[in-house]
């Protein structure tokens, strides 16, 4: 089951996406209901789907216990899918009754083939996460208030 | 009653199998294994590994069951390979389903795409030296364009009897491109060259997509017109799918018609390796030179991109080089995954697609140009 | 025959150098092509370009509207807050929130996973900025 293209419009990771590429986006991913407590990524394990919160609340744990929260919609959870070695950095449970959409990450893949400046769009976002995320990672925080938002 | 018995028995595959077509059934296993385990092209190895499966279950010969015989059903679908069929349906998918833009934005990384087709001509003087008649040899070459259906298409027409040794060695070392290019690509290049990063491309126009396929169909085929029924399919296809006037057309050639034909090609290719006809010195002879051709094709690549750089005021990432030989998308891939390992805010993925898809191109006209000198 | 023998028997070195060259001047000459292709057309968008710059359309973008789910009542909060601060004395501060998560189900919290969210909603729970979490002594229970 695919979603409708609104249902993402206006989320950061798909920003710089004109309505066609949203479009497109849009029919490669599912939606999914998640319940409290449920697992949505292991870390260490094969990065196969990644999701995008449409609702609900979620935590994303990584080594050495570090964590952060994520409430807000359009937050990308499992972009090790799309990125070497392909696995997963973090374990996402969540933490109330949510949505999200997933997309596997083969798919992005046949994307890339049939239109890959879409896809260089959505790579230059998620490379953003990444290096904001890449500090919770390697335990190289300074202090600063957090925000992972994306 | 026992005769009956007895005659069932002897007629059972059981009964009718040697050694030989074991050992094929554990290859057919292995490409079914990595294509679900490992997602190495599960769309073609599943098929062909269990083609395998079915081409080497030992029938009972006048029956109308082997792929080698007239009457059977396996020998109809099989026409397809023999024929050519089968390849230019799926360049025409091939063609509906890719975007040019990234080879459009930055046309000088086409030139890696042509130097990685090196690899198809010094494997085809390797096969010369090792014996193998010219035809042979230039279908053997043909694996290190990278490209299955492209070497199935020029098999079929110069060396039919190699289509199963060939095709099984071309999707075997596609499926094997993330293990066999990694090593290549770190030997052949310093860690300051794979961390150079790629300038940003231009934005391609529809207008620009559109007229593509056109062009590039004329000047293509009008210099290599063996290359036509190749070519000539890809192009369409692209035209097809940048036209926006044939999206229902666009959509079957890149859906429905390159599914049916992967599975007709994938399962018929597994089957054409009887034991009897597989298993022998050539095939291994084949499957040496055809490992050799993805490694010289893979370092041809990136060798041409250090040259290159040379001359460029803006230097190219030469890791972009390994993704010349076709293998698309996988070899694009792995250049992003070789590029990210040193620095993982690199993207080279959609540079690499420019030199991928020119590969497609290159290995088509190199198959039409071998094509044209071996039927002089 | 085998070797460089048969390599120049069959023609080999010919057939390999034209072929490549052949492939080489394909690509080199498509490549110059649809090097200009896009120089071509923008001189002829420039010829219209006073034409087509009236179809400008401005496309408002739609804020995807979300609301999280109400956090339990004040009371419930002050509550779940008090048995939560006992955890986090426990484990000390900076904690981990896997951990305060963790024991929250072990001690038999109601809703754990959600309890926690509500408490980091409603800021009794705050970032330390490295990835841990501390007590938000600003907050009254």
């Amino acid at each position: 089951m695919t979603i409708d293209a609104k249902l993402i419009e206006g989320f950061n990771v798909f920003r710089e996406l004109d309505a066609d590429e949203l479009k497109k986006v849009a029919e490669l991913m599912s939606p999914m209901s998640v319940t409290e407590g449920e697992i949505l990524t292991q870390k260490d394990k094969p990065a196969r789907t990644f999701y995008v919160v449409i609702k609900g609340n979620f935590m994303i744990e990584f080594e050495g216990e570090r964590a952060f929260t994520i409430h807000e919609p359009g937050t990308v959870m499992g972009w090790s899918t799309l990125v070497t070695p392909f696995t997963y950095k973090g374990t996402a449970v969540a933490l109330t009754d949510g949505e999200v959409v997933e997309m596997p990450g083969n798919r992005f893949y046949e994307l890339i083939q049939s239109d890959s400046g879409l896809c260089d769009k959505v790579m230059k976002r998620i490379n953003r996460i990444i290096e904001e995320r890449m500090p919770f990672m390697k335990g190289e925080l300074t202090g600063s208030e957090q925000k992972l938002t994306e | 009653m026992i005769n009956l018995i007895m005659d069932f028995i002897n007629n059972t595959g059981f009964a009718l199998m040697d050694y030989r077509n074991l050992v094929m059934m554990v290859i057919g296993l292995v490409f079914i294994y990595l294509g679900i385990v490992k997602h190495y092209e599960p769309l073609l190895l599943v098929p062909i590994g269990f083609g395998i499966l079915v081409g080497n279950i030992p029938v009972f010969q006048g029956l109308g069951l082997g792929i080698y015989e007239d009457n059977s059903v396996l020998h109809y679908l099989y026409f397809g390979v023999t024929q050519g069929v089968y390849p230019p349906l799926i360049f025409l998918g091939i063609g509906a389903m890719t975007d040019f833009s990234t080879m459009l934005a930055r046309p000088l990384l086409m030139w890696l795409g042509a130097a990685a087709q090196m690899g198809i001509f010094i494997t085809f003087l390797g096969a010369l030296a090792l014996g193998f008649a010219p035809n042979e040899a230039a279908s053997i070459g043909i694996i290190g364009g990278a490209d299955g259906p492209t070497a199935i298409f020029l098999t079929a027409q110069l060396a039919k009897d190699l289509i199963g040794p060939i095709a099984v060695a071309a999707y075997s070392y596609m499926a094997l491109v993330p293990v066999i290019q990694p090593p290549i690509m770190k030997l052949l290049t310093t860690r300051e060259e794979r961390l150079i990063k790629m300038e940003e491309p231009r934005v391609v126009s529809k207008r620009e997509k559109i007229i593509f396929p056109i062009i590039g169909f004329l000047l293509c085929c009008l210099l290599a017109p063996a290359a036509l029924p190749l070519l000539g399919m890809l192009f369409f296809g692209n035209l097809l799918k940048e036209c926006t006037v044939t999206d229902r057309l666009a959509l079957a050639a890149r859906t429905s018609i390159i599914d049916t034909v992967t599975i007709l090609l994938g399962l018929t290719v597994g089957a054409s390796t009887q034991a009897n006809r597989f298993l022998t010195w050539e095939s291994i002879k084949i499957f040496i030179l055809g490992a050799l051709s993805f490694a010289i094709a893979t370092a041809s690549g990136l060798i041409f991109a250090k040259i290159m750089n040379l001359f460029l005021k803006q230097k190219i990432n030469p890791l972009l080089g390994a993704a010349g030989v076709s293998a698309v998308p996988d070899s694009a891939r792995v250049v992003q995954m070789v590029g990210q390992k040193e620095d993982p805010t690199n993207f080279l993925l959609m540079h690499a697609m420019a030199p991928n898809v020119s590969g497609v191109i290159g290995s088509a006209i190199g198959a039409g140009i071998l094509w044209t000198f071996m039927t002089r | 025959m085998t070797g460089l023998d048969a390599i120049s028997a069959a023609n080999g070195w010919a057939i390999a150098v034209v072929g490549v060259t052949i492939v080489f001047t394909g690509l080199v000459l498509l490549s110059l092509a649809i090097s200009q292709l896009h120089k071509i057309l923008q001189m002829w968008e420039d010829r219209r370009r006073l034409m087509e710059q009236v179809s400008n359309k401005w496309k408002p973008r739609l804020q995807t509207e979300q609301k999280i789910e109400s956090a339990p009542n004040a009371h419930d909060i002050k509550e779940t807050a008090k048995q939560a601060k006992i955890l986090v004395q426990f484990i000390g501060e900076p904690f981990p929130l896997p951990k305060l998560l963790e024991l929250s189900g072990s001690c038999g919290i109601f809703k754990p996973y959600s309890t926690i969210n509500a408490l980091v909603l409603n800021k009794y729970l705050i970032p330390d900025g490295r990835g841990y979490y501390r007590w938000n002594s600003d907050k009254k229970i």
